[in-house]
């Protein structure tokens, strides 16, 4: 592979951001057709690497070639012409507009006099995605689709644009073990069939040994290994991530479990198109457990998070929490009845980006004793304190109290909610998507006081699409498919490798009623 | 340069006021002056007593002060209702015909209360502009929060009823019977009439509220937890929901205390010099106190220091004309220095920028020398 002319050169790229050396004289070679896997903890620089590439960002110094060409001005328009496609972590798509528009967007096909022709788009986006075996519907409207489709119309953009150097940065960090596989089943497809080359950034050490065929280590924006993958283990990757060995430590389970906190029965839920996402779920959070929902995203699972809390108007059934029915409640409401809710999507609802950490880690208390004189005047000193406190409780790293949350990494923003959450006193937890692109240490470090909070004798509820976390911590797991229970299993009774059948409606029932 | 205007003229709260941000500050008005300043002279003016004509006229007299003083006063109390609705997430652009009907309603009731004991009457009369002004503004905000009407749009639309609304009556039925008015309503109990600070300046006694007032102001955005609910509200509505702050009720308690803000505003206009309702109560007061918590980026303290500037600017303009610099010209002047300050934020991000571009450099450059070296 070596003797191969790079398709991609970067050469000694610095890029200096006010406070920040994200890449620090980075030097990497690409071959034409390969899989390269480019890992790291966060903020240890990848996205950056791949901005300068795709031109978002002037590096500080250094050069960049691609095909031989050197780079002389970046910007994304040039790097599109030179091939260079980049499905970001965060969307860049338009809401209001259909998958085929987004896709067509820059170049949209034109009848007579100039009138947008939406059957030609419609076709387009219909040949493309048979051709790469992407199956989207072309007039939906990108904002209803799920964030895993979104993806797919991410992809299928860059693919339409003529790319052969795919860029993905962290695609599998919203898909489910199912959506994984269909997007590496995807990824080799277009590496064998139509001779791309594909730039993966990622988290998971797995996906690594499973799609990459060379590896590249960044820590602290340098590149501190270059390896075929062949030649590493997940070991081996994680330690010089971290520069440590990763912690597996085992999660020991104390405490028993206790009475029923949450009852959800039948309980029927509309997606944002108005369309039945939730279809009569029924089930049961005791104290002292946690209760995994393992689903492939947009089965409902988001939509039966925001029902319970309040989020969402329940359009059928019951949520009861403590006997007491929630519905017509606001999520405040919901709150006083003892629960806490560490929502999916953290940026959006989680924290208040602009507002200051400290500001942050408040909500919810601004109107205890503790922080208010008779429900008016703001401690701010004892709010300060509190704030620091948190800080170390809750390893909060990368800023100070008075930094805006939106500038905090997502392992530490994530860390943010937490602390807030998990110190309201509230022993009914509402968790959803607690690890979702968070570094390896902070994932430890969020297992762990999950883990702790059962152990205390909280009730939880937890969602996640990373099937390793749910297997981890549940003490009972269901899986959703179209909104509907499609298994219900104890832990230990059901192998990883198994439960994707049941994600994927393949089969229904539970290991203790087929005994 | 457009993309910094848009940023100020967004509605957005953008960083915080800091050390950096108060010296680029300076630096745009000393930038603007100095444009100010060739402008004068290419129009045969001399500068420097052009702007010290503009100082004198603001502060040489004590009436001078006092007429400074008062369009401070003015400025402080619209910019501050501009910024106690935004921080609530809600854009008030209504502001002028808010002031219009706390104008006409306290002018109606201290003519009606002609004779009443005036420790009665004035707490009546400003409870009515509050009233007036605030309910005038409940209902765009009430529109937006139940049915998601963009409230820029009603409250531009609002001025406008308002407006002429009030014309109609001052010139109508509401018209006053004395001989020689030829418009506006009854005259007011002058008992109960604001009286002058300073002799023959626009400073009356209302000044003393306003400084209540923008105090109330302040402590209510900066120290209070309906403050901070209002806050993160305005900033992220999604997670005020969430974390079971009413949202709702705090965007139109915002919304309303911005109105009764202007509503006294006009009060002050009617019980301090008019004496009556009359159309020219307010010359877009709104408007420039708007602009001051813009450029203040909607906090407080910076917009209380903030109008005393452009009290001093507006005044000593009169002055300025005194020695024949046309108005035209002082208000160009006025003019650059706002379109600096909006610039201001595009120029120092990309001042920073360069700065660290070459900082990187010149270490990547001293790196790649050490090791030729070694």
């Amino acid at each position: 592979m070596a003797e191969r002319e790079p398709i991609v050169r970067f050469e000694h790229i610095s890029m200096q951001f006010p406070g920040v050396l994200a890449n620090d004289d980075v030097s990497l070679e690409i071959y034409p057709g390969e899989v390269f896997a480019l890992v790291g903890e966060n903020g240890a620089g990848k996205s950056t690497l791949m901005n300068v590439l795709y031109g978002l960002n002037q590096p500080t110094s250094g050069a960049i070639h691609v095909k031989g060409k050197k780079v002389e001005k970046q910007s994304p328009s040039q790097a599109i012409a030179m091939g260079v496609g980049m499905v970001h972590q965060h969307f860049k798509l338009v809401g209001s507009f259909t998958v085929a528009q987004n896709i067509a967007l820059c170049c949209e096909p034109k009848k007579k006099l100039g009138l947008y022709d939406f059957r030609a788009a419609n076709d387009t986006v219909r040949h493309l995605s048979e051709e790469f075996g992407l199956e989207i519907d072309p007039t939906a409207q990108v904002n209803s689709l799920s964030v895993g489709l979104q993806q797919r119309v991410e992809i299928l953009k860059t693919l339409h644009r003529g790319a052969d150097v795919l860029i993905l940065d962290e695609p599998t960090a919203v898909l489910t073990p199912q959506e994984t596989d269909e997007l590496f089943r995807v990824i080799r497809g277009i590496v064998r069939d139509k001779g791309m080359t594909v730039i993966i950034i990622t988290h998971k050490l797995y996906e690594v040994m499973a799609i990459s065929d060379r590896v590249g280590v960044m820590r602290a924006g340098k590149l501190v290994g270059l390896k075929n993958t062949s030649e590493v283990n997940e070991r081996m990757l994680a330690s010089m991530m971290v520069g440590r060995e990763m912690l597996h430590a085992q999660l020991e389970k104390t405490g028993d479990t206790g009475d029923e906190r949450i009852r959800v029965e039948n309980l029927q839920v509309l997606s944002d198109r108005m369309l039945p996402a939730v279809q009569g779920v029924s089930l049961n959070v005791r104290a002292g457990e946690i209760l995994g929902v393992a689903a492939i995203e947009g089965n409902g699972q988001s939509e039966l998070i925001e029902a319970i809390t309040g989020m969402r108007p329940v359009r059928g059934g019951e949520v009861f929490i403590d006997g007491k029915s929630v519905a017509g409640k606001t999520p405040g409401e919901i709150r006083k009845l003892g629960l806490a809710h560490i929502p999916e999507d953290r940026l959006r609802t989680g924290v208040s980006p602009a507002a200051s950490v400290e500001d942050n880690l408040l909500a919810g208390k601004q109107r205890t004793k503790e922080f208010s004189a008779a429900g008016m005047h703001l401690k701010r000193r004892a709010v300060h304190e509190y704030a620091r406190k948190l800080f170390s409780q809750f390893d909060i790293r990368g800023a100070g109290v008075g930094t805006a949350a939106g500038s905090l990494s997502g392992g530490n923003m994530q860390k943010v909610v937490l602390a807030r959450e998990f110190s309201l006193g509230a022993d009914i937890l509402i968790i959803s998507q607690p690890t979702r692109g968070v570094d390896i240490g902070a994932i430890e470090f969020i297992h762990k006081s999950i883990v702790e909070k059962r152990n205390a004798g909280c009730a939880i509820l937890l969602v996640s699409a990373d099937l390793d976390e749910v297997f981890r911590l549940s003490d009972r797991i269901i899986t959703l498919y179209e909104g509907k229970i499609t298994g219900h299993f104890r832990a230990g009774e059901i192998e990883k490798a198994d439960i994707g059948y049941y994600m994927t409606g393949a089969r229904t029932g539970s290991e203790e009623a087929s005994r | 340069m457009k993309k910094a205007l848009r940023e100020l003229f967004s509605f957005k709260r953008g960083p915080k006021i800091n050390g950096g941000y108060l010296l680029s500050l300076a630096i745009s008005i000393l930038l603007a002056l100095l444009v100010g300043a060739l402008i004068m002279a290419a129009s045969g003016h001399d500068p420097i007593a052009g702007y010290s004509a503009m100082l004198t006229g603001a502060l040489s007299s004590k009436r001078a002060i006092g007429d400074t003083l008062a369009k401070s006063a003015t400025l402080c109390l619209t910019g501050l209702a501009t910024a106690v609705a935004a921080q609530a997430g809600i854009f008030n652009v209504g502001g002028e015909g808010q002031l219009y009907f706390g104008a006409m309603a306290s002018a109606l009731l201290g003519a009606a209360l002609t004779g009443a004991p005036a420790v009665l009457a004035v707490p009546l009369c400003l409870l009515a502009a509050m009233l007036a002004g605030g309910l005038w503004a409940l209902i765009p905000a009430w529109l937006k929060v139940k049915l998601k009407v963009n409230e820029v749009i009603t409250t531009i639309m609002m001025n406008s009823i308002a407006i002429y609304f009030c014309a109609y009556l001052s010139n109508g039925p509401l018209k006053t019977t004395e001989r020689g008015i030829a418009s506006g309503t009854a005259k007011i109990d002058t008992s109960f009439a604001f009286s002058r600070v300073i002799n023959l300046s626009n400073l009356t006694t209302s000044i003393f509220l306003s400084v209540a007032i923008a105090l109330m102001v302040w402590y209510l955005m900066k120290k209070s937890v309906t403050g901070y609910e209002m806050k993160l509200t305005g900033e992220n509505e999604r997670f005020a929901h969430y974390m079971g702050i009413p949202s709702a009720k705090l965007m139109l308690l915002g919304m309303v205390i911005s109105g009764a803000i202007c509503g006294l505003v006009g009060m002050f206009e009617v019980f301090g010099l008019h004496k009556r309702f009359i159309d020219s109560v307010s010359n877009e007061f709104y408007y420039d106190g708007m602009l001051v918590a813009m450029i203040m980026r909607y906090e407080p303290t910076g917009i209380i220091l903030m109008s005393l500037f452009f009290g001093i600017l507006k005044i000593g303009g009169t002055g300025m004309e005194k020695i024949g610099i046309p108005s035209e010209t002082i208000l160009i002047v006025q003019s650059i220095i706002i379109f600096f300050m909006a610039a201001e934020r595009g120029i120092s991000a990309s001042v920073r920028e360069k700065r660290v571009r070459r900082n990187a450099r010149i270490k990547a450059d001293a790196a790649k020398g050490g090791s030729e070296h070694a």
